[in-house]
């Protein structure tokens, strides 16, 4: 083992060494690289040294005395991989400086050595004054930096740093050497908390020194030239101050609480938390890329200094929790600010100009996913663990802080992202990619994966599947140059081996799900052989998500759920932002899905209270504020299920997706949203909240969720979106069937879930089919289109006959049994609305079918083709079912019923063959079929046979009026189709809900805007700021002077 | 009263009458060199209540010879960690102020003004 003092010794006799070069740029810089290297090295053979073992650290002694008459350096474990952690971020960060370094000279050299160095000692040594010492060593260093390789906006920045880390070390210096005055030493281990705290003025040294620490770290809101600087710095600077500065400042912290009581562990976990939602909320005004890091770097050591304050409560967990999310910081703050600089784009939107280049946005994607929490990096389990424990000390306020403020990071992040993805308004413009830059960021992003299975693997996870799907969807990205045809027939063999080898794996309701899931799956992928080339990034996405939902029926512990949830949502948050239009959309789908997802994850830190494991079953058994928990996974699922309130993410996001993807996310994925719900109902049962029936009100948000959806699914012109409403009004069917708990309940719900999928997809595929074709998604451009696209038309009939739930199909079997359920219940008035619900959507589905194939037909249209084969297979294939089924309603409703007589053993239909029979009568959808197609065909023939005389009109064969209308889609009779009916209604549909969410958001940015006034660029009054934080905390905390 | 008028009390009592000027200039004053100044002063003033607390009555330089012997040391002689700390505490002051001044030359060079409100372009 190398004496660790010889990390220091290296780099001092690198750093004076380097002045007798002479000119030799290049070689200096070998020299320090190699110098750099060793450091590391040094550590790592530490860290190797105490891994696995327990060994005590060592300490190692100077000066010939022993402490406390001498300054020690100790290695232990901790210091081992702190150390490591920053000479690895000194070492690959010069590798990234290396052009800068060469053209600023040795100096910079020597100053960049002494940085990493005066972080070594930060972390290693014993000695308060020693630490004082190297503290102010690293700050001149990083200003020294700054100003060797200035720009025109660093100058004044680094002298704002400058003055401000001067009052703080000189804050820190005072309490040093009070403490030294009352404490009798400066040794850390040998200075007494009691005897400092037994004195006013030990208490106040105290104070002083752990306070200058907590405002090295910048708290909000006196880091005013924090944020200078790293806007200011250049970017490779700046991931060193965020990355190594801030990990080996929080160490510092940590190190120093032994002085510190159950008063400092309180202020320093709120003043952490204030930090990190005050931060983040000012973060989403933001439009600087570099600024925009600085936020969200102050925000993520805030939240660290929380679980350093949190430690009395946290115990052993402590160490994961913040070790996880500071690891995260680490990575994906270096490597965004890395990133930032090989861009080089000042603006959030011009990073459009990267769209489109796969490996920059893998880059960028990886490390914002780490730094929300997503999994599978290191952030998630830290997250995970950190609610769960604060759940279990009750410490509610906290939690929801925490939530809100990554909520805020999230908002920021994913609309930075989305810019990155499809902002085209500025130039694509790849920047050439510079090795020496490239590598050390591509090795963080790399780090981001694997620490991430190494805290998966600490926190228990463990999921086979998850595995084999990440291998499979890394295989697909590495393969993606292959042809569509090849891809897309893995992807269907893939799923098709996962259904064949666990079709008897699952039983009871998750079964119904897993095949929705994965035949579903295969039969929305077949559409996908209609496209050409290579369809760059779109499989290992589809994959993902697909992965995430089958992962949901895997999950065995709540952990596993929620890993699979994430997966879900963000890999089919890149499927929508993949569509043409779609950026915007996309950040509110990922939006809510974050705060939904948050809400479900609150849900289950609650209902865990008192719970040794992690498993699913302790959802039956909650100890502690069931009613809570229960409400906030409940609002959490239905923000997937889209329900009123939370829904105005869903139409564009379905809308503007792909044809291929709106089925797979408005077919299949909205399920997700129901198998939560069936899982917490049924787990948890009805639940009375403040004395009200939580599922009571979810049945009228149920009913008036398919209200509002059908209504406005009415009123739109693009038919996407109408099938879009249309999805949310269906699904509010479904939840207001769950919400009866009973068994016609249940069985209406579950029905109408499995056919919904059919409907949707079928109608999503002839839609997209259509809009293929016809380039547009309005129907009022669209009309007659029955005789060049018939197959699709019949798509399309069968889907709205569904859809409606007319007799003979099996739409009709789901309202049967939602009517007779219903009035078991005793529900009358949710029963009218209901009703009318359902009336309604024969508008929808009779303008549907009347303005696309029917009526005139658009001259520029008059040549398109039939839907491509590839769209109308799967659609044929639903078709088949769809008429089985309603032939035969017993295959499905049977085996739905047995399974839920498990749940639900009263009040269950009795089959005799093809005949239900209900409380309120029966039904027998064979004979209803035969009788409908008897009465069909009986017409058709009819009016075959009267028709045969009729004179053909063509179309141009009657006398238009001399209009000159202004739009002229608005004498089209498809246009405002149903004027007279959105007079009479439309204000029910008035988009009063939009416009609340749009006004929280513009709130929230207003208020953040107001708050960052007071970062008025002026050093002085930063100076305030940190005067006036000290002054204030100290009075907070000891209630006056 | 009378306990109060020792040297020790009035050094300590001047530092941070010193830090206090300090902290004053640092806050008010727009002039760039003048705040530096105002640091300087701070800076000053703490290095004065270091070396105050090291100051000990009617006791010699901590230097073990015939003059002192070992077991009267602790109350014979004056501390010596204060006056070590001080000098590295007065070369750090250096540095820093050093740098500040560097600042200050390069920000006067680009916009050859020395108020502080000129340098406000980073913000929010």
């Amino acid at each position: 083992m190398v004496n660790p003092i010889h990390i220091v010794s290296i780099a001092l006799g690198v750093a004076f060494a380097l002045g007798f070069l002479g000119k030799r740029e290049k070689l200096a810089l070998g020299i320090v690289y190699t110098a750099l290297a060793v450091m590391l090295a040094i550590s790592a053979s530490w860290l190797s040294h105490f891994w696995g073992n327990v060994t005590e650290p060592i300490q190692i002694f100077t000066g010939g005395f022993k402490p406390p008459f001498a300054i020690n350096l100790q290695m232990g474990l901790a210091e081992s991989v702190f150390t490591l952690l920053i000479n690895t971020a000194g070492l690959l960060g010069a590798i990234y400086l290396a052009n800068e370094l060469l053209k600023a000279g040795k100096n910079m050299m020597i100053v960049f050595l002494v940085l990493v160095l005066g972080l070594n000692v930060m972390v290693m040594t014993r000695d308060l004054f020693n630490l004082f010492v190297f503290m102010e060593i690293q700050s001149i260093a990083i200003a020294g930096l700054v100003i060797l390789n200035p720009d025109r906006k660093s100058i004044p920045a680094g002298f704002k740093y400058v003055i401000a880390t001067g009052l703080i070390s000189s804050l820190l210096l005072l309490g040093t050497v009070f403490i030294y005055y009352f404490g009798g030493t400066l040794n850390i281990d040998f200075i007494s908390q009691e005897s400092l705290l037994y004195v006013k003025g030990g208490s106040v040294a105290i104070f002083l020194v752990l306070l200058s620490i907590v405002l090295e770290l910048k708290p909000f809101p006196a880091n005013g030239w924090a944020l200078d600087v790293y806007e200011g710095a250049h970017p490779g600077i700046g991931a060193l101050i965020s990355a190594a500065s801030a990990t080996a400042g929080v160490f510092v912290l940590d190190k120093l609480m032994v002085f510190g009581n159950f008063t400092f562990f309180n202020a320093i976990s709120i003043i952490g938390a204030i930090t990190f939602l005050g931060s983040n909320l000012l973060g989403i005004k933001q439009d600087n890329t570099r600024r925009l890091l600085g936020y969200s770097s102050v925000g993520q050591i805030g939240l660290i200094m929380t679980i350093i304050g949190l430690k009395p409560y946290l115990g052993e967990n402590t160490k994961f929790i913040a070790l996880a999310i500071l690891l995260s910081h680490y990575l994906a703050k270096a490597g965004l600010f890395w990133l930032a600089g090989m861009v080089n784009a000042d603006k959030l939107k011009d990073w459009g100009a990267i769209r489109g280049h796969r490996i920059y946005l893998f880059l960028m994607g990886t490390f914002i996913f780490t730094l929300v929490g997503f999994p599978p990096f290191p952030s998630f389990f830290g997250k995970w663990q950190l609610v769960m424990q604060l759940a279990n000390n009750h410490h509610f306020w906290l939690l929801a802080i925490i939530l809100i403020g990554s909520f805020f990071e999230g908002v920021y992040l994913f609309r930075w992202l989305g810019y990155a993805i499809k902002w085209d308004e500025v130039e694509q413009n790849y920047p050439k990619i510079k090795l020496n830059q490239f590598i050390p960021t591509v090795i963080f992003a790399v780090l981001a994966y694997a620490l991430g299975f190494y805290f998966g693997e600490l926190s228990g996870y463990k999921s086979t599947f998850i595995y084999m799907a990440a291998a499979f969807i890394a295989f697909l990205y590495i393969f993606d140059f292959l042809p569509v045809f090849v891809k897309n027939t893995l992807a269907i063999g893939a799923m098709a081996l996962y259904y064949f080898a666990n079709q008897d794996t699952f039983h009871g309701l998750t079964s119904i799900f897993f095949i929705i899931f994965v035949i579903g799956g295969i039969i929305t992928l077949l559409a996908g052989y209609t496209f050409k080339g290579k369809r760059t990034g779109f499989y290992p996405l589809v994959m993902m998500m697909f992965a995430g939902l089958i992962g949901l029926l895997e999950a065995k512990t709540t952990l596993e759920f929620f890993f699979a949830w994430e997966l879900m949502t963000a890999g089919s948050y890149f499927l929508i932002i993949r569509g043409k239009k779609s950026m915007e959309h996309a950040l509110s789908y990922i939006l809510f899905s974050v705060g939904g997802a948050y809400l479900i994850l609150s849900g289950f830190g609650i209902a865990q209270i008192g719970h040794t494991g992690m498993g699913l079953d302790v959802l039956k058994d909650v100890h502690y504020y069931a009613p809570i928990a229960f409400t906030l996974m409940a609002i959490g699922f239905m923000t997937k299920l889209a329900s009123i309130g939370l829904h105005i993410w869903l139409p564009g996001a379905h809308a503007e997706a792909e044809a291929d993807v709106s089925p797979m996310v408005s077919a299949i994925l909205l399920k997700a949203g129901i198998l939560g719900l069936v899982m917490l109902f049924l787990s948890m049962g009805p639940q009375k909240l403040f004395g009200i029936d939580v599922l009571y009100v979810l049945s009228w948000v149920g009913v008036l969720t398919a209200l509002m959806g059908n209504m406005m699914a009415a009123f739109q012109e693009d038919a996407k979106r109408l099938l879009a409403y249309s999805s949310i009004g269906v699904l509010g069917y479904a939840l207001f069937g769950l919400t009866m708990m009973s068994h016609l309940g249940w069985l209406a719900s579950l029905s109408i879930v499995v056919t919904h999928f059919m409907f949707k997809s079928l109608l999503f595929l002839a839609i997209g089919g259509v809009v293929m074709r016809t380039k547009t998604k309005y129907m009022y451009q669209m009309g007659g289109l029955i005789k060049q696209m018939p197959f699709s038309f019949v798509s399309v009939l069968i889907g709205i006959i569904v859809i409606a739930g007319l007799p003979p199909l099996t739409g009709f079997g789901g309202k049967w049994l939602m009517f007779n359920a219903i009035m078991e219940n005793g529900w009358y008035f949710q029963a009218g609305i209901a009703f009318f619900a359902g009336v309604i959507s024969f508008l929808y589905c009779f303008r549907l079918i009347h303005t696309i194939f029917l009526g005139q037909p658009k001259d520029e249209l008059r040549n398109v083709k039939e839907a491509p084969f590839w769209m109308l297979v799967p659609q044929y294939i639903i078709i088949t079912i769809l008429l089985v089924l309603s032939a035969l309603p017993n295959s499905m409703l049977k085996p739905i019923g047995q399974i839920l007589l498990n749940y639900f053993p009263d009040g269950a239909l009795v089959w005799h063959g093809q005949l239900a029979i209900g409380p309120y009568g029966y039904w027998n959808g064979k004979l209803i079929l035969a009788i409908v197609t008897i009465i069909f065909l009986a017409v058709f023939a009819w009016l075959y046979i009267i028709n045969r005389k009729a004179q053909k009109v063509k179309q141009f064969n009657i006398v238009y009026a001399a209009e000159r209308p202004f739009r002229p889609e608005t004498t089209h009779f498809a246009y405002n189709f149903y004027a007279p009916y959105q007079k009479a209604l439309g204000f029910l549909v008035a988009p009063g809900i939009t416009n609340f969410w749009d006004a929280v958001s513009d709130g929230a940015h207003a208020i953040a805007d107001k708050i960052r006034s007071i970062y008025n660029g002026n050093g002085q009054t930063y100076l305030a700021h940190i005067l006036g934080f000290t002054v204030i905390v100290y009075i907070l905390m000891n209630g006056g002077f | 009263m009378a306990q109060y008028l020792t040297l020790e009390f009035i050094a300590m009592l001047t530092g941070f009458i010193l830090i206090i000027i300090g902290l004053w200039g640092m806050i008010t004053q727009k002039n760039l060199i003048k705040l530096v100044i105002g640091f300087s002063l701070f800076d000053t003033g703490l290095n004065i209540v270091i070396v105050s607390m090291a100051y000990v009555k009617n006791s010699t330089a901590p230097i073990i010879d015939k003059a002192v012997d070992v077991s009267q040391a602790a109350s014979k002689i004056a501390d010596p960690v204060p006056q070590a700390l001080v000098l590295t505490s007065i070369v750090i002051g250096l540095g820093v102020t050093a740098l500040m001044l560097a600042y200050v030359l390069r920000m006067y060079r680009e916009k050859k003004s020395l108020d502080i409100n000129s340098y406000t372009d980073l913000r929010w």
